[in-house]
């Protein structure tokens, strides 16, 4: 149960970064967000 | 407008190509590496054959029986209790893959956890495998973790309390098959593991038992055999007659009040003589220094070499290296060593092989000429 509520989590901040990602109109901005995005993409597919 | 969409196109296709290697590589560490057991094997079975609880699970795992087909004693051996020490798990593999039994049987499990193969300890810069020249080609192995896959087992508790002693070590150990047994058929993945291992001894009658590993060199039990008090006769015979082979090791009887390890519970629980080997691996170290797989295969490291000379510890390391070459040989001299000590105390049950190279052969041809391709 721990296991599905730590995933439905992740899968919401990434949706919301993932929101703040695409309205993002600063490159850099959008890298720093983009770095973060990968690391919670990788953890919702558990890699790494 | 049009500048924005282009830099969110290039950071999205860079995130995805990061995303697809790191995926790829990630999964490499599920797919176990092919192993070429000898024309000596009679059947191979799965672990979840003695205890169904673990069928479908990442804790199943292949157990090789090479039976000769006449009566004698059962030897069984575990590699791979800690996946992230090479020579126990090549030096079952060596074996695996040249053993001829002439009398008795030996039922090998070079993948004991198996879960621990899927994943690397993290914050330790250990690489995910390493390789080894063959006369047909370079053979990949895993370079896993030392416990259970989290993934497979989670969370971990503050404090793990070992059953049924009540004994307890940090939560981490929960995940540790070496402080698992003698395991429950109802607990976690890790308990029912070491469940299943202790089921098979006793369904297969094990007369003998190794638990192969290494550690670090300033770790107190390095080039130890560590036995359970009903071996010690079998354990000092080994230990003389590999002197004459200019192998020291160190008798290390087993503590009784030191619970969940396999030259413990294994003899409390079972009639088998359980015997665990170490040998001295600079990579397992927290003065390693840079951490690779040259580490693995070589084992130089100066910090230890400074270590050694300052005399401030107990360092094991020999001056030109700790190699896997020698690590796996030390094992297969000591497990040849043990199984004629067996057969001086037990001359009406013995078991004999044949096929396997001694540490000599290992440091002088190299494991690669042991290993096989097909």
């Amino acid at each position: 149960m721990l296991h599905v509520i730590y995933t439905l989590i992740l899968i919401y901040v990434t949706f919301i970064l993932g929101i703040e990602y695409l309205k993002e109109k600063n490159w850099k901005m959008q890298v720093a967000i983009g770095l973060v995005l990968l690391i919670f993409i990788l953890r919702i597919l558990h890699i790494k | 407008m049009k500048k924005q969409y282009i830099s969110t196109a290039i950071i999205t296709i860079v995130i995805l190509l990061t995303g697809i290697i790191a995926s790829l590589e990630f999964h490499k560490m599920h797919v176990p590496e092919p192993l070429y057991p000898s024309e000596g094997l009679s059947s191979k079975r799965m672990l979840s054959d003695y205890f169904p609880g673990i069928r479908g699970t990442n804790g199943d795992t292949e157990v090789y029986i090479f039976d000769s087909g006449k009566p004698g004693a059962t030897v069984f051996l575990a590699g791979g209790t800690h996946p992230n020490e090479p020579a126990g798990y090549i030096a079952s593999v060596v074996i695996l893959e040249n053993l001829i039994p002439e009398r008795g049987r030996v039922i090998i499990i070079p993948r004991l956890n198996n879960s621990g193969f899927t994943c690397t300890d993290p914050m330790e810069a250990f690489p995910q495998s390493f390789h080894i020249k063959t006369d047909k080609g370079v053979r990949r192995f895993r370079f896993g973790s030392r416990a259970t896959n989290p993934v497979h087992q989670w969370p971990d508790p503050l404090v793990y309390s070992h059953k049924p002693s009540g004994q307890q070590y940090s939560g981490l150990e929960s995940r540790n098959l070496n402080r698992s047994y003698p395991g429950d058929p109802n607990g976690s993945l890790t308990e029912k593991v070491a469940y299943a291992i202790l089921q098979l001894i006793e369904k297969e009658n094990a007369d003998i038992s190794y638990d192969l590993h290494e550690a670090a060199p300033e770790i107190p039990i390095i080039n130890a055999i560590v036995y359970h008090e009903k071996a010690e006769d079998i354990a000092m015979y080994a230990i003389l007659e590999l002197e004459f082979e200019d192998l020291k090791y160190t008798p290390e009887l087993s503590p009784k009040n030191f619970h969940g390890l396999s030259h413990r519970e294994w003899g409390d629980y079972t009639e088998t003589r359980p015997f665990l080997m170490e040998t001295s691996s600079p990579v397992q170290g927290r003065l390693r220094g840079k951490t690779n797989e040259e580490l693995i295969l070589e084992g130089v490291s100066k910090n230890y070499k400074i270590a050694k000379e300052t005399g401030a510890l107990r360092i094991v390391y020999r001056d030109e290296g700790e190699q896997l070459n020698h690590r796996v040989g030390r094992h297969l001299s000591g497990f040849q060593a043990i199984i004629r000590a067996y057969n001086e105390f037990y001359p009406d049950n013995p078991v004999e092989i044949a096929g396997l190279p001694a540490y000599s052969d290992l440091v002088e041809h190299g494991i690669g000429c042991y290993l096989h391709n097909e």
